[in-house]
């Protein structure tokens, strides 16, 4: 089997969007059914160990590898943030790890003529990690997964990779549900799911009666968050639904016991300045949240009231300390009481990040 | 030829027992002559022939003794050849070595010498007096409360005797009951059997105060270890009781000329023989924390390039050692060096008596060669400094952690974050308020899974720290790297002007580093953990 992302070009343009978006912004109100053809990928950790190379390759080209990040340096952070050869080294072995059928099996062990097996052919291997390095395709589609809390996430190119800060609104629904009976046998939805993390991060902490509804408007996102879904074996737990924020859950007006979001925030102005891994590689839909990046928090804002049954618990990731007071304002004073106990959580870095609450006074 | 070097005549061989005892014991430890056991005769000694040989070794051992698998857990398969040197007899060079090793006067050694003679049959010859009146110092007090055979033998009269051992197919009741008797006096040293006789004294008198269950946490932990230490002492008494009780049975068998009562008396002698040298092993791992898993920390000393390269062979070391017996092995943090090597790093090492073994490793390594970084290829002396920590098992131990006396720290914080960022890099580090005490993990691909990692190395640091106030007065705890000095060397590693490895505790020295860098450091550590255990010589 080969990658089906090896064979890309290893041209100037960035080889991503397999399946492109004719176009940008998408309009969130015409959806068309998914095409049949949506598939989403294996990553590379599950595909079957059919190839293999002796030692002596392997470490070729790892020792060439090691050299391309080497060659790094610092540039990429002094660019614009990005990776430095010391994280580069750490991918280097998680790729590694990731291809191998025996990751655990130390190299060094091993006589160089033993033959190895592997979840992908030796020159695909040249070609993904020179698209890491030359082309700055994040490590993560390289690898087509995500490491997130405890979960592995498949991921590829038109899905976001969830990212860290994200985990930490599973912990704060974690601390709710402990307590509380309503919310933990409740409903809850989650918008704009992407890969799916929050949905399967919060199914599995919820209990016996408990269920998540996860919506998103990408085709590919609700192909691929379906996939994890299954891999955690928690469809009967969780429904996907292709469609923009509350759109498929009309049905189910007001009996939400929680919604949870990590919608697009970024400013548009400002993709173009980010890191080349996000803004050459990760899906525009997904990052982009209007001239000043309020455009969808203040929409989920708007329909979160009528969502949610009185006592319902919101939790919203935003760009920062800006966007955190703006909306925490807007809901207080234009919200007309729709809202209590309005708060704003730090993520680890100590930056602002979500804006939580109930519903009802 | 098969022939044990346990079966040799001195009641002390077990003193010198990195040799002597681990060859028939602790098939994984290949003892005696660590360099030609180990290496295929061949130019090019492939690694995997290597532990294959091992595990070979270890196999047809464990098949004799399952039991003693438990103790070598490996996850590898078993193949190949090259396992038939390890059966032979010792060389003189194993017994140079072994030599150094030994705690003893030196002329006892010439007792175990004559092994290499090649008979199967020994004495101690000339030995014989001083050993006689040492046992008779040693053990002339306490006859007196032993328990006995009908005809008033006792297990340190068996001592005294001095019967001389045969090999186990010889039947003869006297050497096995001499060898029997061996390994419970072995046994009671290594379980300081007089402190423990104090301890327990001790503990019953306070289990006896009425005010005891006032504080019910307290009594629960003096109940527990009363109770530990009490079983332990009891199962040796009932094995000496078991071996008094062959014995009469076998004189017994005799006077009445029972044939078939004699031969199956012979028979449980053997199997308490062979059970002994299981029981001796345990006992060397008897502390309260032995069976834990553990960390072990490796820290780089001043020197710039060469001695964080240094620090990264030693951490390679303990890495290759524990994955040849098939423990766990994460890398939880690590900080590389500028150039090369690291600064510091901590592994997870997951597996039974993990923290027993590795313990023996605490203090600072020295390192003598020609640095590779030096252009001008001069020698250079370097040091690490090496930390162990076990994880504790049993959680009512823990010491607890508040979460609001916690600080968490993301590596790289500053810049925007969040979608504006796409990184791997989820490096937590966490500091405990209160105490000051950190601990980081930056090699998880998650930063929850980075996070809980760093918990259970904070977790294991506090309850370390803890574990060092109360153990204060015996002295016994383990340091954390903070607290190992820099003069506290315990090995000196030699790579020029001559090739040695030499324990500075035990004297022990193989002149075969590179077998040692490859985590061949059984040997180190059984004689260090039997020289700590067994140079006491009246049980205290």
């Amino acid at each position: 089997m080969r990658l089906g992302l090896a064979r890309r070009s290893l041209s100037m343009f960035p080889p991503i969007l397999t399946r492109a978006y004719s176009v940008q912004p998408i309009s969130r109100t015409s959806i068309s059914p998914p095409p049949a053809s949506l598939k989403p990928q294996t990553p590379l950790f599950l595909r079957p160990p059919t190839h293999s190379a002796t030692i002596s390759d392997l470490l070729k080209w790892q020792k060439w590898a090691k050299t391309l990040a080497s060659s790094v340096g610092s540039h990429f952070t002094h660019l614009d943030d990005g990776p430095d050869t010391t994280l580069l080294h750490r991918e280097l072995n998680w790729l590694l790890q990731d291809a191998l059928e025996n990751p655990k099996l130390p190299l060094s062990h091993v006589g160089t003529n033993e033959v190895v097996k592997l979840r992908a052919e030796m020159e695909d291997l040249y070609v993904l990690w020179k698209q890491r390095i030359e082309e700055r395709r994040p490590f993560q589609y390289v690898v087509g997964c995500e490491h997130w809390r405890d979960l592995v996430l498949s991921v590829e190119e038109g899905v976001l990779i969830p990212r860290p800060e994200t985990e930490l609104i599973v912990d704060l629904v974690g601390g709710l549900v402990k307590e509380n009976e309503e919310l933990r046998e409740g409903l809850w939805a989650d918008l704009g799911t992407g890969s799916g993390a929050l949905a399967i991060g919060i199914a599995r902490i919820l209990g016996p009666f408990g269920s998540v509804i996860a919506t998103d408007l990408s085709p590919v996102a609700v192909a691929v968050a379906s996939y994890n879904v299954q891999r955690y074996n928690l469809q009967d737990k969780i429904e996907i639904k292709l469609g923009s924020w509350f759109e498929p859950l009309k049905n189910v007006k007001g009996q939400f016991v929680g919604l949870v979001s990590n919608p697009p925030y970024i400013p548009s102005n400002h993709i173009r300045g980010l890191q080349a891994e996000v803004a050459k590689h990760e899906p525009r839909l997904a990052l982009d949240g209007g001239s000043n990046g309020m455009d969808d928090l203040l929409h989920l804002c708007h329909g979160a009231s009528s969502m949610l049954k009185r006592g319902g618990f919101f939790a919203f990731e935003t760009n920062g300390e800006k966007q955190c007071k703006f909306l925490v304002d807007y809901m207080q004073k234009e919200c007309d009481g729709s809202f209590c106990d309005v708060d704003i959580v730090s993520d680890f870095a100590g930056n602002k990040r979500f804006v939580t609450g109930f519903s009802g006074p | 030829m098969q022939l044990e070097a346990t079966n040799v005549l001195n009641p002390f061989s077990v003193v010198v027992l990195p040799t002597t005892k681990a060859r028939s014991v602790f098939p994984g430890f290949p003892l005696l002559n660590p360099s030609a056991s180990i290496k295929p005769s061949g130019d090019n000694p492939l690694p995997l022939q290597k532990m294959s040989s091992l595990i070979l070794r270890r196999s047809s051992l464990l098949s004799r003794n399952p039991s003693l698998s438990r103790h070598f857990l490996t996850g590898l398969s078993s193949s190949l050849s090259k396992a038939h040197s390890h059966h032979l007899l010792p060389s003189n060079h194993g017994l140079k070595v072994l030599a150094s090793g030994c705690h003893f006067p030196a002329n006892n050694i010439t007792g175990s010498s004559s092994v290499s003679v090649g008979t199967s049959k020994f004495s101690c010859g000339s030995q014989l007096g001083i050993i006689n009146s040492l046992c008779g110092r040693l053990f002339g007090s306490q006859a007196a409360v032993e328990p006995s055979t009908s005809d008033g033998l006792t297990v340190e009269g068996i001592l005294a005797n001095q019967w001389t051992i045969f090999e186990e197919s010889e039947s003869d009741w006297k050497s096995h009951a001499s060898a029997i008797a061996q390994s419970i006096h072995v046994i009671k040293r290594r379980l300081q059997w007089k402190s423990l006789i104090v301890r327990l004294e001790m503990l019953s008198a306070q289990l006896d105060k009425p005010d005891l269950w006032d504080d019910p946490v307290r009594a629960g932990k003096i109940s527990r270890e009363h109770g530990s230490l009490m079983s332990r002492m009891k199962e040796v008494k009932a094995f000496e009781q078991e071996l008094l009780e062959h014995i009469d049975m076998i004189k017994l068998a005799r006077e009445e000329d029972d044939a078939d009562l004699q031969s199956e008396s012979m028979k449980a002698l053997l199997e308490m023989r062979r059970s002994a040298k299981e029981k001796e092993l345990e006992a060397m791992l008897s502390g309260e924390h032995d069976s834990c898993s553990c960390f072990i920390e490796v820290q780089a000393g001043a020197g710039g390039t060469e001695s964080m390269d240094w620090a990264s062979m030693v951490m390679k070391m303990y890495k290759m050692w524990a994955q040849r017996h098939g423990y766990g092995v994460t890398i939880v943090d690590e900080m590389p060096g500028e150039i090369a090597g690291i600064k510091r790093a901590t592994i997870k090492v997951d597996g039974e008596y993990a923290y027993g073994y590795a313990k023996a490793e605490v203090g600072v390594h020295r390192l003598v060669r020609c640095s590779p970084f030096d252009s001008a290829k001069r020698r250079h002396t370097s040091f690490s400094a090496v930390a162990v920590i076990p994880i504790l098992g049993d959680t009512s131990t823990h010491v607890q952690i508040n979460e609001s006396d916690l600080r968490i720290d993301r590596f790289r914080a500053g810049g925007a974050g969040g979608q504006h960022v796409n990184t791997t890099e989820s490096a937590v580090r966490i500091t405990h308020i209160p105490t000051g005490v950190t601990a980081s993990c930056q090699n998880e691909r998650s930063q929850h899974q980075n996070k809980a990692s760093a918990m259970t190395v904070l977790q294991a640091r506090l309850d370390q720290l803890e574990m060092a106030r109360q153990a204060q007065m015996n002295a016994q705890h383990t340091q954390s790297l903070t607290e190992i000095s820099w003069g506290n060397q315990i090995r000196t590693y030699v790579l020029h002007p001559y090739r040695m490895v030499k324990d500075l505790r035990t004297n022990y020295e193989v002149s075969d580093p590179d077998s040692v860098l490859e985590g061949d450091i059984d040997s180190f550590i059984l004689s260090f953990l039997s020289s700590a255990l067994d140079k006491d010589e009246d049980y205290s």
